[in-house]
Formats: C-alpha cells, structure tokens, sequence
C-alpha cells in the first residue's frame, strides 16, 4: 500500500519521544553544573527580590493585603514558564536543524520539548512556592481547586506562541530578536508585578486582549486571595488562548513541510 | 508475479532556492514594491538574488519493488540525496507524488539525534524513538543492537566519551533494528572501521534477502555491486539509466573513465566526495626511472606520484592509496599512518609518493582509489573513487624486452589476458597418489 502521506508514529511512540526529548534537553541543560536543576528556582527568585525592593518598597506598589513576595512570586513562576518556554522554543527547529534535516519525525515535538522541559522548572519553582506559602501563613482555600484551570490555559497558550514563533524563526532569524525584545515589554505589560486593579480604566482593553493578565491574575485569585476569578475577563482569554492554539497549530503543520528545505 | 511496489516517484520535481536567505526585510519590501506596481525583477537586482533557485530533481519517475537493493551513483549535485530525503519525507517535491509503503528510516548520518552528554543506553532509546519505536518495541530489541554494535562496556557511559567510531556504529545498529520496511542509506560506510563496515554491508545484505528494500547511495561501486541488484544512475537532477547493477556499473565506470581521459582536470573534480579540507591536486603514475605510463609489465616497479593541497594546515592527515579492481574489489590498500617521516602538520602543496616494489599482479585493467582522512581514518577528507586506471601486462621475458611497449592505449593493450585471480603467487600442484587399492 503506497502512500503519499507522511508516516504516522503511533501514540505512544510520539509521546515518549517527546519525553525523550525533553529528558535529552533537561539533561544538556543541567549537566555538569553543580547547582543542576535548583537554578530553575534562581530566575523567579532573583526577580521576587528585585520587585519586592523596587515595586515595594520603592514604588508602594500595592499588593492587595498579601505579602508582596507571595504576590509577585505567584505570578512570576507561570511567567517565566512562560518566557522561558517562547525564549529556548523559538529557536529550537534552528538548534535542532541536524535531526530536523536528517530524519522524519513530527516536528511539533521539537518545540512541544521545549516547553516540556520548563513545565519541569515550573514544579521545581511551585516547590519552593509552597515554602513561601508556610513562611508567610497563607493557607490554600477552596478557590484553589480553579488554579488547575488557569495552568491549562498557560500550557494551552504558551504552546500556541512557541510553535508559532518557532516555526516562522526558521524562515526568518529576525523572528528571535523580535521575540526576545518583545518578551521584556511583555512582562511589564502583565500584571505581574502590580495588579490589574491598578491599572487605569481606560488601558483596561489592551489587558483584556492579553490572556497572560487573566492566566496571572488566576493564579493569584485563586491560591493567594482565595476568591472567584474575573469570569468575564476568563472567558475572553480562555477564547483568545484556544484561538491562539489552534491558529498555530495549523500553521506550524502547513510550514514544517518546508523547514528542511530552508533551515 | 510480480512483487509489490515499495516506493514510487510519480513525476517529481523539487526546487531549492539558493542564494541568501529572507528576512522579514525582504519580506515586507517586496509587499511594498507590489503594491507601488513594482515588479520582482527590480527587487531582486536592488536586493541581492534571493529567488535564484536549482532543480535538484526535474520530473522524476521511479518504481521500486520491495525487496529491492537499489544502488544510487552520479556525481555531486546529481539529485541523489534530495530522492533520499523525499522518501524520508525530510522534504517534500514542489511538483509531483512521493508514494512509499511502509517504515522508512533513513541513515542520512549515523547518529543523527543522539546527544553527548546522555549514555548509551539513553540514547539508544532517544534515537529508536526517532525512528518511531516506543520504549517497550526498543527494549526487545535492545540486546540486538548492544551486541550488533558492540558497546556493551560502555553502554552506561555519556557518548562524549565515544569514539566517532563507536558513534557511528551504535547508530547503525538502531537503524538497523527499528524494524524498517525502507532503509536509505547515504555514504554513512565511508566512516568506521573496516570490520564495521563488512558488518554493516552483511547486515544490509540480510534485510534485502528479507524481503526490505535498501535505497544505498555510494561512490564505492564495489560495495553497490556487492549488495545491490539494481542500479539508479543519477545525472543533473534525471535518471540517466535504471537497471541491472551490473550493466548501469560497467557503463558508469566506461564514461568515468573516458571523461579522465578527455578532460582530466574536470573529471578529476565530479566524482569526489569528502570533506574537503585537503584534497589531492594530481595524480600521476610512472615506472621506476619517473616516466608516466600507464602500462605496467608484472613485477615492474610502479609508481604513484600525487600532489595535495591543503588550504588550511591540517594536523596528520593519512593517506590512503588503494589498486582496485573493478570486478572484484581492492588488491591492496597502504596508508601513510604505518610511515614514520610523515610531518605532522601539513598546509600548502606537497607531494607524497608511493613505490610498489615488483607487484606480482596479473595481466589486467586496475584502478586506482585515493582518499585523505584523518588520523583516526574516519572522516575522508578527499576521496577519490576513480584515480587513474592502468594496465598490467605480461611480465617481460627476456625475449620480449626488446618490444617497446606501446604508449597510452591501455585498451587494445596486447599482452592483457583476463584471467582469473589478481595475482601471480609461486605454487605448486602435486598429484597425490590416491590410497585405494585396484
């Protein structure tokens, strides 16, 4: 039976090659360092300190009556998830150009590794969050039970951006520095470091329009102030992000038929 | 009956674009250009030759049948990888179908997906899974490919501490053993040592006997000839012949070897693969007082004169000269790495000669192969399948010594007998009597 279709590999062989990958991309990542994997603590640690210093005590930004730490730290963690996934995704087809063009295998696992492998220092940073949780004597209340919502739109969302970014940087290498610049304004335009409370009525749109407000401001609702989310801004973001996942789904199996050809 | 197809090229045609790559520049410029009514052509000379594109392959028809070893010759440029990759699905035709039934797993480089800083055995299991085997389908067959490739010692160490030999030969084995119905396999023999190489021809060998099919590309014609029965000729992008090993190999070599005698510089360049970082500039045969010839009486002393050029020095490069023969293999192989007054760093032109002193060959056409590597002799730096061809004839007898032996045309060259064996070696038959009483 000839076909002119590409390969299926079955379920299972898919998913443990993503495993593989992603196991193979933890390992360069880690190995040989002495503080291995506690260094994906370090990142949203550093940046707890820096904003509880300067958007704290410095700015009086305010914090909802939580301590400002466990506010910042709360949505730094799925942030950096975040940014981190995008940063290492975009480029990865590019790193991986010596399998990419050498054997057939579904692409998307590519960048889907990527994003695998900070899922990892996601959980190693939620640890250290539970810590903080203790230090500070804020309990988990029934509210919390939504927070599993809120990480299936960042997977969702994170996913859609990375292999959208990750396909279009083979075809133009100008996409990495666009998306480093635009990872920096991103982050101040979250509500990460202050609250959308804080925002001006009239900016309100622009934050709507941008599913990391809601996804941040999830988290936050539900494990540190243990109250319902904004279910209309929910709503539209968790619509945005399923639009944003499947455009780019689309996309990136339209494109990866070309990526051999010009990596 | 005849046997199901495997793969089948239904008109294909792929184009690549050279040239620099886009940028979003371009991009949005040639969109500006559009629409002020500029046209292409003008954004192109403003911007540099973006779309300048090759034809790897022009409409190309190709019917394999399974069980098939398919041999792939032609010279650099000539399509031969890009088909591999269109099986494999790496890439994909701009015009035409790629039809392929069953597992395909390419050996466009051995290892290809591995990484360093895992063991072995991690690898094994990275790579298998490339290949699409889940974990469970690579344990089964973990064993086979940790005895096939001989790494049983080191399989719990990271491969950085490989050798690119061990590299090579434990990403054979899981090619090997993913259960493929297609293998493509891309010049991966010209590394690894000599037994890895016999062992993976042997391996080759059994999946065709099994009913798989092998897609082989290889600039040794003796190795195709060994495990293929079918020959592709490939040739700008076309198929210039398609059939028998035997015949499209005579045929090939004929025109290899007519082009040497026509335009020796070119052909001196179109079937050579290899690296490139030291390449030989010439090659030139003479008798023993320095005459070229390219007729040599048996048990006169032959040799080969060759100058190299290195653009760049290169720490002790081997290398190799080998006399072929074209049915039925090398004669002999010798190497510099056994030379002591070797320099270490070579860089610029030089010359290095090789004498054979009274070579016992038999009347017959040889080949010459040469090739560079380095040290470790598994990265070719130059390879040269078709070095000069010569003649061997009949030792000179005493009453023959007189005859001149005509110059150049090692065709109608008289004195050439084929005979069987290579070489001449004293011997003796003795009838024994047999022991049984009449």
């Amino acid at each position: 039976m000839l076909t002119d279709r590409a390969e299926r590999i079955s379920p299972a062989a898919y998913f443990e090659l993503l495993m593989n990958l992603t196991k193979r991309e933890v390992r360069g990542r880690y190995s040989q360092s002495l503080f291995g994997i506690g260094w994906a603590i370090a990142q949203p640690l550093a940046a707890m300190i820096v904003f509880t210093i300067v958007f704290s005590r410095l700015g009086r930004i305010p914090s909802g009556g939580a301590p400002y730490p466990i506010f910042a730290y709360v949505a730094l963690v799925p942030w950096f998830f975040f940014s981190s996934s995008v940063n290492s995704g975009t480029v990865s087809l590019v790193t991986y150009r010596d399998i990419v063009t050498k054997t057939y295998f579904p692409r998307e696992i590519v960048p889907l590794a990527q994003v695998c492998s900070r899922l990892i220092d996601f959980f190693v940073a939620a640890a250290l969050f539970v810590l903080l949780m203790t230090y500070y004597r804020v309990g988990l209340g029934p509210w919390g039970l939504l927070a599993p919502a809120f990480f299936v739109l960042l997977i969702l969302f994170t996913v859609g951006v990375t292999l959208f970014t990750s396909a279009l940087n083979v075809f133009y290498r100008d996409v990495n520095p666009v998306v480093q610049i635009a990872l920096q304004l991103w982050l101040y335009l979250t509500p990460v470091a202050y609250p959308l409370s804080a925002v001006p009525e009239r900016f309100r749109p622009l934050f709507v329009l941008n599913p990391l407000s809601s996804i941040v401001e999830g988290f936050r609702s539900s494990i540190v102030f243990d109250r319902a989310p904004d279910w209309s801004l929910a709503a539209t973001s968790g619509g945005l992000v399923v639009a944003v996942f499947v455009a780019a789904f689309v996309t990136f199996k339209r494109m990866d038929k070309y990526f051999a050809d010009v990596i | 009956m005849k046997s199901p197809l495997a793969i089948q090229l239904d008109h294909v045609t792929k184009r690549y674009r050279v040239g620099r790559s886009r940028t979003l520049v371009d991009l949005i410029s040639s969109k500006f250009d559009g629409l002020r009514g500029k046209r292409d052509e003008m954004h192109i000379e403003e911007r540099g030759r973006i779309d300048a594109t090759i034809w790897a392959l022009r409409d190309v028809c190709l019917e394999v049948p399974e069980g098939t070893g398919l041999g792939i010759i032609g010279r650099n440029g000539a399509g031969k990888t890009t088909l591999l990759k269109l099986v494999s699905r790496v890439t994909w035709p701009t015009r035409g179908a790629v039809r392929v039934g069953g597992h395909v797993v390419s050996l466009i480089e051995l290892g290809a997906g591995f990484h360093p800083e895992l063991t072995g055995r991690e690898n094994v299991f990275l790579g298998a899974g490339l290949f699409g085997l889940t974990r469970r389908e690579t344990e089964r067959r973990f064993d086979e490919i940790v005895h096939f490739a001989d790494v049983a010692r080191l399989i719990d160490t990271p491969m950085k501490r490989y050798s690119s030999g061990l590299y090579a030969r434990l990403g054979f084995a899981v090619a090997i053993f993913s259960d493929p119905d297609i293998v493509l396999v891309d010049e991966v023999l010209a590394v690894g040592d000599a037994p890895f190489r016999r062992r993976a021809v042997e391996a080759l060998g059994r999946l065709i006997a099994g009913g798989k099919t092998v897609l082989f590309i290889s600039h040794d014609l003796w190795n195709i000839r060994r495990l293929c029965t079918d020959i592709l000729w490939m040739e700008e992008g076309s198929v210039r012949a398609y059939g028998p090993a035997s015949e499209i190999a005579e045929r090939y070599m004929d025109e290899i070897n007519l082009d040497v005698l026509a335009n020796p510089d070119a052909a001196f360049q179109s079937s050579r693969s290899g690296t490139g970082e030291i390449r030989y500039a010439s090659v030139e045969l003479t008798d023993s007082a320095g005459r070229p010839t390219r007729l040599v009486p048996s048990e006169e002393t032959l040799v080969v004169r060759a100058t190299y050029r290195a653009d760049r020095p290169v720490t002790r490069p081997v290398f190799q000269i080998a006399i072929v023969d074209v049915d039925t293999g090398v004669v002999v192989t010798t190497a510099t790495s056994s030379a002591a007054d070797m320099p270490g760093v070579v860089a610029g032109t030089g010359t290095i000669e090789c004498r054979f002193a009274h070579p016992p060959l038999r009347p017959r056409q040889y080949v010459l192969r040469l090739l560079i590597t380095d040290t470790r002799q598994l990265t070719p730096y130059d390879v040269l399948i078709a070095g000069p061809r010569f003649a061997v004839t009949r030792p000179r007898s005493p009453a023959n010594t007189a005859t001149a032996v005509n110059a150049g045309d090692i065709e109608s060259a008289k004195d050439i007998s084929e005979e069987d064996g290579l070489v001449f070696l004293p011997y003796e038959f003795v009838h024994c009597t047999a022991a049984v009483k009449v």
